[in-house]
């Protein structure tokens, strides 16, 4: 016999599991606590196609409803028809609308670009790399995710991703961002984002085949004479990871508020290090130096 | 009917995208991070000074620990204070410690405080407990106390630089010395609190002439340490200040900070003593707090030159 919503709450407190600790002990102890973690899978991830994206906002609204994100009010933002105007911890996607015209495209003719934002899902975060908590962790699918029980809101994970994806919520004071439907996905469902896209420029699937997809598209824009289309991400550069959620773009990085070259900051941590431990060893030398010349050690 | 778009109205339409909008959101880290940076260094600093004054000469230094200790744990608790309620969830301070991450600088600096606050704190209970200081056997464990307190003290110190120049915010990702300039300027005002403290306690000229040479070698060192994180965020910095805001700030940096409190420290009663160390403070507060708001203050827009990178 199944169990209707509504009988949910009639349900008697010994259907419950018991509560082996006092609730303020176990609110301490919870978060030592370790599950199994499950086989890992193929690695799953988002490829946009930005020159499909007619800027319907479909994907919004649906990570909206799916992940019941509240409504972060309404301003118009003067930048065309973007008025959510920032990933948020609220707004987990962004459309965005790039206005080319009257010369304003370099070369391009008068054109419209949009593109709907999203996390990277970098294959090595700087946000994950950062967190103290081991809130953030990489699931199964290969995805950046982050804990909601676990996350303290220390916002280090803000500072350090390069492409300004992380906030923290004012209403809980926790880190949050797309989950990529973490719970969808292990349900065998597709992404909300994807899923509502009406014209698939949001695709959907194990990385490695939306690669495949991705490269031919490529090549056949450049065919049809778009010879300026490109992959983002889909490779790891010189100083970043390849991004598990990658964008096939027609303009500079830049012109859709993406990094032309993202740095990930570990690059210079042994360096850091090198350089206080130079600094420390010094000072305290000048000390030592300056108590024994000064006649201390008597 | 609307009215025609005027000139101004136009061209402010076509300033619409992304290309000149920052791409990383800064941190809400303000006032409270700078006051952490600040004690964590007041607390690190002056443990550092008292730890190796006393492993060098246990008979003048030691006298002094009923004062310098407790001191040196009440600064870290006001520390330790600032970082929990820094969290967006102050009540989930405890999941710091849940992962051992020392790839993290947070998780290794968490892990580095809490094994500090030990020493500290037996050196502390130790001090205002004079029954249990005596013996060989305690002596020995007193030594290998302040040893090992030094060594934290010293990553406790300058974790902190390494945690902002690990980020992907503008001014903090070019800071590569501020790891170096924070262990040092704690240093500088480790040696300006026990010389106050020696000061207020009558020490005779024999322990206070090594401290204020200690103390003008480490400013010496100091402005080194400036000079050098300047350099590596000369940009940003001046894109977030200004002109006028880098010559204040140079006055209150090197001028207050260093160059006053070098002729300071060589007064021979507290008053001069006590200026010198208030002087560093003001120094290392705007060292400390111009770094924090460069990626805010580029954020919002309060920029006076388009930051090139």
């Amino acid at each position: 016999m199944t169990t209707s919503e509504l009988e949910v709450t009639r349900r008697p407190a010994a259907a419950d599991p018991p509560r082996r600790l006092p609730i303020l002990a176990e609110r301490v102890v919870a978060p030592f606590r370790r599950g199994t973690p499950p086989d890992p899978r193929p690695a799953t991830g988002f490829y946009t196609d930005t020159t499909v994206c007619i800027g319907c906002k479909a994907c919004e609204v649906a990570c909206k409803q799916w992940n019941q994100l509240p409504a972060d009010g309404f301003a118009w933002t003067g930048n065309s028809y973007d008025n959510t105007g920032g990933l948020s911890a609220t707004s987990w996607r962004q459309v965005k609308f790039i206005e080319q015209f009257d010369g304003a495209g370099a070369g391009h003719p008068d054109r419209w670009l949009m593109m709907s934002d999203v996390c990277k899902h970098c294959v090595a975060a700087p946000c994950q790399h950062a967190c103290p908590t081991g809130a953030i962790i990489y699931n199964e699918f290969g995805n950046v995710y982050i804990q909601p029980d676990i996350c303290n809101g220390c916002a280090y994970c803000i500072a350090a991703c390069p492409f300004g994806v992380i906030t923290r919520a004012t209403i809980d004071g926790h880190a949050h961002k797309c989950t990529l439907c973490f719970d969808r996905q292990r349900d065998g469902l597709v992404p909300a984002c994807a899923k509502a896209c009406p014209t698939a420029s949001i695709q959907f699937g194990p990385v490695d085949e939306l690669l495949e997809r991705a490269r031919s598209r490529v090549e056949e824009l450049h065919r049809r004479g778009e010879t300026d289309a490109y992959l983002y991400g889909d490779r790891p550069g010189p100083t970043y990871s390849s991004l598990n959620s990658f964008y096939l773009l027609v303009d500079r990085p830049s012109v859709y508020g993406l990094p032309e070259t993202p740095v990930n900051p570990w690059l210079h941590m042994q360096g850091d290090y090198l350089r206080a431990l130079v600094s420390g060893l010094l000072s305290l030398a000048a000390l030592v130096a300056a108590l024994l010349l000064g006649g201390a050690h008597r | 009917m609307t009215a025609p778009m005027n000139m101004d109205q136009t061209q402010q339409a076509t300033v619409v995208g992304y290309e000149s909008r920052p791409v990383t959101k800064p941190p809400n880290w303000h006032g409270l991070v700078t006051l952490d940076m600040v004690l964590n260094n007041l607390s690190t600093g002056l443990f550092l000074v008292a730890a190796v004054g006393e492993l060098l000469d246990p008979v003048a230094f030691r006298p002094l620990a009923p004062l310098v200790y407790p001191l040196v744990l009440l600064f870290l608790l006001g520390d330790l204070v600032c970082l929990v309620l820094d969290l967006g969830d102050p009540k989930r301070f405890h999941h710091m410690l849940r992962v051992w991450k020392p790839s993290s600088p947070m998780s290794l600096g968490t892990w580095v405080l809490s094994a500090y606050a030990v020493p500290v704190t037996l050196l502390a209970a130790g001090s205002l407990l004079p029954f249990a200081i005596g013996g060989v056997g305690l002596d020995l464990v007193r030594r290998a106390l302040l040893a090992v307190g030094a060594v934290l003290a010293v990553a406790a110190a300058a974790y902190k630089g390494v945690l902002f120049s690990t980020t992907a915010q503008r001014g903090w990702e070019e800071a590569r010395w501020m790891g170096g300039y924070l262990i040092n300027s704690a240093l500088c005002l480790g040696a300006a609190e026990m010389l106050l403290l020696a000061t207020l306690s009558g020490h005779e000229a024999a322990m206070l002439d090594p401290l204020r040479l200690a103390a003008r070698l480490l400013l010496a060192l100091n402005l080194i340490a400036i000079m050098l994180l300047a350099k590596d965020v000369r940009g940003p910095l001046s894109a977030a200040r200004g002109p006028d805001g880098i010559a204040s700030l140079a006055l209150l940096a090197i001028g207050a900070g260093v160059i006053l409190p070098f002729v300071f420290v060589g007064a021979s009663g507290p008053v001069g003593v006590a200026v010198a160390l208030g002087l560093m403070l003001v120094g290392a507060v705007a060292v400390r707090s111009a770094i924090v708001q460069m990626p805010h203050r580029l954020a919002e827009g309060r920029t006076v030159a388009r930051h090139l990178t």
